[in-house]
């Protein structure tokens, strides 16, 4: 019954959407704002969101995501995988333009992939055959990668990996056209050339980055006449500039969640959406006393981190159960943290040799600068006091905190993270794989054979329930050895004006720089 | 009276070449015993160590650290000021995109604090410890103590955001409407100084007997304090602007940051948070040349003010 009276109302609701549905109207200049000026805008140097952000629209992959997180096809049209999950083959769409005015090629795919394979991002190639010698340096190309003939393209793997195509929507794995790359030299990550919905126009560095419609796009010429993207490092310049109506959308300044939202004026222009990202503190496991799971589980029992969420985040953000965000596709319910539980704690500090905390020494917690993460440590070194722990807050920048943590020096710090692709393989098996021990990822120093194995399966895996049991089997035992304890899944805290039309807000997209394809945003008048 | 100025002049020059090495020197250690890889920096949270590998060669971060600084020397006095790692261009090119815009400000700010420090003085030291006197040299104090920061805000907010009279932020593509607030905010703390110090230095000069001699002489008041007041009141004003030099160039970053002002400043806070070295040294190296160079101006304003101290120089 219930569902026969909400299909009706759904029905209904569709019918009224049509009926005051606006046809999207043409042209206008989008004014978008980013937090830092972008390293680069070339796909093989990127590293960071920013740069994302612009690549993304002005470059396109063999693949792109749509609104649920699923790849979807981009440039190419079709593509079909071996039984044996190990080779794609991809068919490009014909017709297709370089913002130069060159048709695109199967040839292009290959300079582009082997190109970024030796930029900033080499993981998302590693997988393809014979790439590891080329990433090395002893191979002259990647022979797993096959132009077959202008518009066929063949990517041979060396094992199957069920998140392949994840990797072919990520905009590492941007096409560029050589000849540009090739005559701009350098200069081609200052003024790139790809075959995306907008063209590159301008960049005044830290003041602005300028795009226009590319009316030749594959998809037709999209609905913005221009994107502009200023520059503004403050948060609270970004959130000015937004009331005084000179930016279409931006992100809520820290600790202004609450206020925004009981905003006259702004409640209505408030989004919050999760993301694929959790903030983690975890234990380096090779150093004392972390190297003793009692201890670590009982730093685990004594976190409550719901003073965390409600008070010092205001609730904006999702209270963590598991390491993955619900909104991962894979996320298993049934994953739980170790429960608060002070007297088991002290239990557990006395098994180890700790009663009370005596004997041990200060724990130093390492973090790294930022108002709300000062404050969460503050919090945490608080909790831990009762159950007799003494910890010293250690704070650093970005670059130094890094540094000591993939080095293995801290054994006690904050560690975030945010996925690259909706998948499972990008949390668990980055952060906890024995391969990755390092920069790599796993700054735990976590080496579980079992774990591994279990990673090692669901990489062939096609996506089903079992690849996701294995996850879910890998996550519960990583709580349970308390090797990180979740404190909270982020979310994108926005501010977008109602004129803004079609910005798709999903799991990977993020205030202030919004990763999504801008060729469906439209401007009411 | 310039063939004078050619020796003293000449001589500030050369010492000016051990000051801007020992800088250079002092940016060089403290970046290495500050923690933080370069490479690390540059790569995101994810970082695959043969792409680390790869760009510590590129880098030359593999080589022991003496070298690397010789090195680098070695290419300065070449004019090359290396490459940037995060933007992987020269740093030249980084630098100089950005350093119009910082003298745009800077230049803005020295002036509004000049003309309006030396205006509030001079009328607060019409009559002292008058009604005036008090409100204008509160409003210098409160000048010198305000955080650059926090006043760019209220600026912003007031100016920008509730009255609408001036954009919140931005370069603007030089138009003069957005240099109004990141200018005034700069100058602020500076303006107080030049205030105060006109006005006690002008009140210092009226007492002294030379300028009962000029009123005795049957001179005319605004002449009297024009032509032998000023000129003399002129000296402790010009070492404050010099001074000032230096507060102009530590507000800068913050101003810039406040006001999204596309400067040296912020591109400076931003190259030390990412450890890019060659950026941080050359931002650094700009701005100390400007405050020598800004200093070396005010010591020529002494000269030409003040015949004595020519002959003192030579």
């Amino acid at each position: 019954m219930i569902r026969i009276v909400a299909a009706v109302v759904m029905a209904a609701l569709a019918a009224a959407s049509i009926v005051f549905a606006q046809a999207p109207r043409q042209g206008g200049t989008l004014r978008a704002v980013f937090n830092s000026d972008p390293p680069t805008l070339d796909p093989a140097a990127a590293s960071d969101t920013t740069s994302s952000a612009v690549i993304r629209q002005v470059f396109d992959g063999l693949l792109e995501l749509d609104e649920k997180l699923t790849p979807v096809s981009a440039l190419a049209e079709r593509w079909t995988v071996s039984g044996d999950q190990r080779t794609y083959t991809f068919t490009l769409r014909r017709g297709v333009k370089f913002h130069n005015g060159r048709e695109l090629k199967a040839a292009d795919v290959k300079y582009s992939f082997e190109r970024a394979a030796k930029g900033k991002r080499p993981w998302v190639f590693e997988k393809i055959t014979g790439a590891r010698e080329y990433i090395k340096g002893t191979g002259a190309e990647i022979p797993g990668i096959r132009v077959v003939d202008d518009v066929t393209v063949e990517l041979r793997l060396d094992k199957p990996f069920a998140p392949f195509l994840h990797l072919m929507a990520y905009d590492a794995a941007s096409v560029v056209p050589r000849e540009e790359v090739e005559r701009r030299g350098g200069n081609f990550a200052s003024q790139p050339v790809g075959t995306g919905a907008f063209r590159f126009v301008s960049w005044r560095r830290d003041d602005q980055v300028a795009l226009e419609r590319f009316r030749d796009h594959f998809r037709g010429a999209p609905l913005l006449e221009r994107v502009v993207f200023r520059i503004i490092p403050a948060e609270i310049t970004r959130f000015n500039e937004y009331r005084a109506g000179q930016l279409d959308f931006t992100d809520i300044p820290t600790g202004h969640c609450q206020a925004a939202k009981t905003d006259p004026q702004l409640q209505g222009e408030v989004a919050i959406w999760p993301t694929l990202g959790t903030h983690g503190v975890r234990f380096n496991v090779e150093k004392a006393p972390f190297n003793d799971v009692r201890v670590r589980k009982a730093v685990a029992h004594a976190i409550d981190p719901s003073i965390i969420v409600d008070r010092l985040l205001e609730g904006c953000v999702l209270a963590a159960r598991g390491i993955l965000p619900p909104s991962l596709p894979g996320y298993a319910a049934g994953v739980k943290r170790l429960p608060l539980d002070r007297e088991l704690a002290k239990r557990l500090l006395a098994e180890a040799g700790f009663a009370g905390g005596r004997g041990l020494p200060a724990i130093a917690y390492n973090f790294n600068t930022a108002d709300a993460n000062q404050r969460i440590a503050e919090v945490l070194q608080s909790q831990l006091k009762e159950i007799g722990l003494t910890v010293e807050l250690r704070r650093l920048d970005w670059a130094a905190h890094i540094k000591l943590v993939d080095d293995g020096n801290v054994s006690f710090f904050r560690q975030g993270w945010i996925a690259d692709y909706p998948d499972p393989e990008n949390f668990l098996t980055v952060l906890f794989h024995s391969r990755n021990v390092g920069a790599a990822g796993n700054t735990s120093r976590y080496r579980n054979p079992r774990l591994d194995r279990l990673f090692d399966e669901a990489d062939t895996l096609a996506p089903s329930a079992a690849r996701y049991a294995r996850y879910a089997e890998a996550e519960q035992t990583i709580l349970d050895d308390a090797v990180w304890i979740s404190l909270y899944h982020y979310t994108s805290r926005a501010l977008i004006k109602p004129t803004v039309k079609g910005l798709e807000r999903t799991a990977l997209s993020s205030a202030p720089e919004f990763l999504s394809p801008l060729r469906k945003v439209w401007l009411e008048k | 009276m310039l063939a004078d100025l050619g020796r003293p002049l000449a001589g500030r020059l050369l010492a000016l070449v051990p000051v801007l090495f020992g800088i250079t020197l002092l940016v060089f250690v403290l970046n290495a015993v500050a923690l933080g890889d370069p490479a690390r920096a540059a790569m995101g949270q994810r970082a695959d160590p043969e792409a680390l590998e790869r760009m510590r060669r590129e880098y030359a971060l593999d080589r022991p650290l003496p070298v690397q600084y010789v090195t680098w020397i070695g290419r300065v006095l070449r004019g090359d000021l290396g490459q940037s790692f995060r933007e992987q261009r020269p740093v030249t090119e980084v630098i100089f995109e950005r350093l119009p815009a910082t003298v745009r400000l800077a230049v803005a700010a020295t002036v509004i604090s000049i003309v309006l420090g030396v205006a509030v003085g001079a009328l607060a030291a019409v009559r002292p410890g008058g009604a005036l006197d008090h409100v204008l040299m509160g409003a210098a104090v409160l000048g010198i103590s305000t955080p650059v920061f926090w006043l760019g805000m209220m600026l912003s907010l007031v100016f920008a955001v509730n009255l609408g009279w001036l954009p919140v932020s931005g370069y603007g593509g030089g138009d003069l409407r957005y240099l109004v607030l990141p200018a005034f905010a700069l100058g602020a703390l500076h303006t107080g100084t030049v205030a105060r110090m006109t006005r006690s230095s002008l009140l210092e000069v009226v007492r002294q007997d030379y300028m009962q001699t000029a009123r005795a002489k049957g001179l005319s008041e605004p002449i009297v304090l024009a032509k032998h007041a000023f000129r003399n009141a002129l000296i402790p004003i010009v070492t404050v602007i010099g001074i000032g030099l230096a507060d102009l160039l530590v507000g800068a970053p913050l101003t810039e940051t406040v006001f999204a002002w596309p400067g040296v400043g912020r591109l400076l806070v931003a190259a030390v948070g990412q450890r890019d070295l060659p950026v941080v040294m050359g931002a650094v190296m700009v701005f100390a040349l400007v405050y020598v160079l800004g200093n070396l101006a005010v010591d020529l304003a002494y000269l030409v003010i003040d015949p004595r101290t020519r002959r003192g120089a030579s």
